[in-house]
């Protein structure tokens, strides 16, 4: 067993920020790594070394550039590579190039992630092992023509998917055979560019399901436990928006059935580490195993509330060679806990990505809320990467408690600069459906409005409107006020149009 | 102001989506709901920013845009657009707005900065509504922009492989009568 002394987090934002924080407790130095792109970010302050990468001028960022990681790993004396999630997280040859250079990889082995990360061959696992499955094409298409043929007899609709795929990308749904072609040529082109890999399977689609993910941990011995279930079924374009532990739609039964069934598969792709089960569950509760996803994820918080396991931790200690030392029968869920995922999100523009400089910012600090973000006061939510600016994060004794503390906790939080999905998550904790937990995976889809503004909003902004105009044209006076770095003019500037009345 | 001109006693504010709200003047710092005033407070420090205080609690507000009489305000993280009017300018609004015709022209246009990948139309094509007329790729996302309008494809500025920024026109459309 190697003990970990150094990691080098392969990362940015809050998911590096959360990595230190358990690396630090754990008595372990951590190296970030600057870039031009966030020479400022928040992360680097929490690490024991940064790493100058500024002048790197390699076309390719460095998050996801294999040889200058493993060359700065070298530079910096690290013994280990933390990948976060996205970026090289789930390459396989990113984590055997560590191997090789006698590196620890936290994560999973390059032959799990292969097998595992690649669809096809996750299929063909779950298969042999009797794990059920949506219906599906063996193989990956070949073109346009077997995908029309493949489609038929599945029957419509159907979900093209990314053989390498994640997050959503390479993904569509088909539901006439007229779209195919199309859709095909969009979801391949999609993977390749995504995955470097353009190959796509077909799966009869499941109507209106819940997205329902089980958390593993397993160690290098074969031990493998599931940490119980994530409900993340709030999505738009199979993007989460909101998270929680555990869901409403299972009962104990189900949840030992569904867990065992993630544990039997993880095995049999002899994986260690974090990773996560997902499946569909129909209104009839028959459930369907869709992809297993090696890397710790974004919504990984939820579970550690109810559980109280450090995931981080975890994923350090089989890196390093430890047994585990939770026994399934050790597993207690404890609470509730939904996560929101504020992001730089324009909603009322179709949730498009609003990214600019966060001028005001300010998190609640309660005992029932948990806040990870890599953006403080001042930070730029910059373009090139995603878009988040914090997960809030809240824990209540029962559902209904967790709701009623979300909702508090979402009026407590304060951004000023970007747009953001606040106005969409104060809508959802009002919503009957999302509070009967009757909500699917195409909730979103069928809203009529994406946002909640409480009575009397719209006249208050009517009346600063008229404000404005007054000032600005009617008198003298000028009033202070916060402008959007969009803003075409500043009025103040303008010439008082008082000739105009 | 001005003398030998009427003294403006009130302003419209209109939205976009063509709600309506009256402000007499001099403007008060009450709003009135029913027959409860409630007064309303402009603030501005260094911790929150510009702010309003409602009924107790702080509301952040932003000003998006501004231009001319037309406001794009955020107001407790959501944008409403307003247009002030006159007396005057409201009146003349209402006599246009019964005038207006149907469109001609439809600009479609880059919803959020990103890149261009595809471009599936030509000058001359004919789009139905719905139709993507090219994919555009943002934050790792692509994204079909699809035509709002029937009718002919009369000019596509969209290059394959270039970026382009929030607003800029990709394809023009002369709409099916």
């Amino acid at each position: 067993m190697k003990k970990i002394k150094r990691i080098l987090i392969a990362n940015r934002g809050e998911i590096a920020v959360r990595i230190m924080k358990t690396a630090r407790k754990m008595g372990i130095k951590t190296i970030a790594i600057k870039t031009a792109v966030e020479p400022s970010a928040m992360y680097l302050s929490y690490a024991d070394i940064v790493y100058d990468d500024t002048e790197d001028e390699s076309e390719i960022p460095v998050f996801l550039n294999i040889d200058r990681i493993i060359e700065i790993a070298k530079k910096t004396d690290a013994d280990a590579i933390h990948p976060g999630y996205g970026f090289l997280a789930e390459n396989a040859y990113f984590a055997d190039k560590c191997l090789d250079n006698g590196i620890i990889f936290i994560g999973p082995s390059p032959d799990s992630i292969y097998k595992i990360g690649n669809k096809t061959i996750a299929r063909k696992i779950a298969l042999a092992n009797k794990i059920p499955m949506a219906m599906g094409s063996q193989d990956n298409i070949a073109n346009e023509e077997e995908a029309v043929k493949i489609a038929e007899k599945i029957g419509y609709p159907v979900i093209i998917k990314a053989a390498s795929g994640g997050g959503g990308r390479g993904m569509r749904i088909v539901r006439n055979p007229e779209d195919m072609e199309k859709l095909f040529i969009i979801a391949s082109r999609e993977a390749e560019k995504a995955f470097n890999d353009p190959s796509v399977f077909i799966e009869k689609y499941i109507e209106n399901p819940k997205h329902i993910e089980f958390q593993i941990p397993g160690d290098k011995k074969g031990n493998i436990i599931h940490l119980g279930e994530r409900e993340c079924s709030i999505q738009r374009k199979h993007q989460k928006l909101l998270e929680e532990a555990p869901s409403c739609a299972l009962d104990e039964k189900l949840r030992e059935e569904m867990g065992m069934i993630a544990v039997k598969l993880a095995s049999a792709a002899g994986y260690y580490s974090a990773g996560t089960v997902e499946f569909l569950l129909d209104s009839d509760k028959n459930f369907y195993f869709m992809e297993m996803n090696t890397r710790i994820q974004v919504e990984h918080p939820v579970t550690e509330e109810i559980t109280g396991i450090d995931l981080i931790e975890q994923q350090i200690r089989i890196a390093a060679g430890e047994e585990l030392r939770i026994k399934q029968s050790d597993v207690k869920i404890n609470g509730w806990a939904i996560e929101c995922r504020i992001n730089a999100e324009d909603i009322q523009a179709g949730f498009a990505p609003d990214p600019g400089k966060i001028e005001k910012l300010s998190l609640p600090d309660e005992d029932y809320i948990r806040v990870d973000t890599g953006v403080t006061e001042g930070s730029v939510i910059v373009p090139s990467y995603d878009s988040m600016i914090a997960k809030l994060i809240v824990k209540g004794h029962d559902r209904r408690d967790a709701l009623k503390k979300c909702k508090l906790a979402l009026d407590k939080v304060w951004i000023k600069g970007v747009k953001t999905t606040l106005p969409f998550f104060r809508m959802l904790i009002r919503h009957p459906k999302f509070i009967d937990g009757s909500f699917t995976t195409s909730f979103i889809d069928e809203l009529n409005q994406y946002y909640y503004n409480s009575e009397y909003e719209e006249m208050i902004a009517a009346w600063l409107a008229t404000k404005l105009f007054i000032e600005e044209n009617l008198s003298e006076d000028s009033i202070k006020l916060d402008f959007s770095e969009s803003r075409e003019i500043n009025p103040w500037l303008l010439n008082k149009r008082l000739s105009q009345f | 102001m001005t003398t030998g001109k009427p003294k403006i006693n009130k302003l419209y504010a209109i939205s976009s989506q063509n709600s309506k709200y009256v402000f007499s003047l001099p403007l008060k710092n009450i709003i009135k709901i029913g027959k409860r005033k409630y007064e309303i407070k402009l603030k501005h420090d260094e911790k929150f920013g510009t702010y309003i205080l409602w009924k107790n609690r702080k509301y952040p507000v932003e000003v998006v845009r501004s231009r001319q009489n037309k406001y794009e305000i955020l107001f407790n993280d959501i944008s409403y657009t307003f247009t002030i009017e006159t007396p005057f300018g409201y009146k003349r609004l209402k006599v246009l707005s019964k005038q207006k015709g149907k469109k001609e022209k439809e600009y479609i246009k880059a919803p959020m900065p990103g890149k261009i990948v595809d471009v599936l139309v030509r000058e001359g094509s004919q789009v139905l509504t719905g139709e993507p007329v090219a994919v555009l790729e943002a934050m790792k996302m692509q994204n079909e922009i699809q035509s709002p309008v029937s009718g002919t494809v009369i000019k596509v500025s969209a290059r394959p492989n270039t970026n382009v920024v929030k607003d800029d026109i990709l394809v023009e459309i002369k709409v099916e009568a």
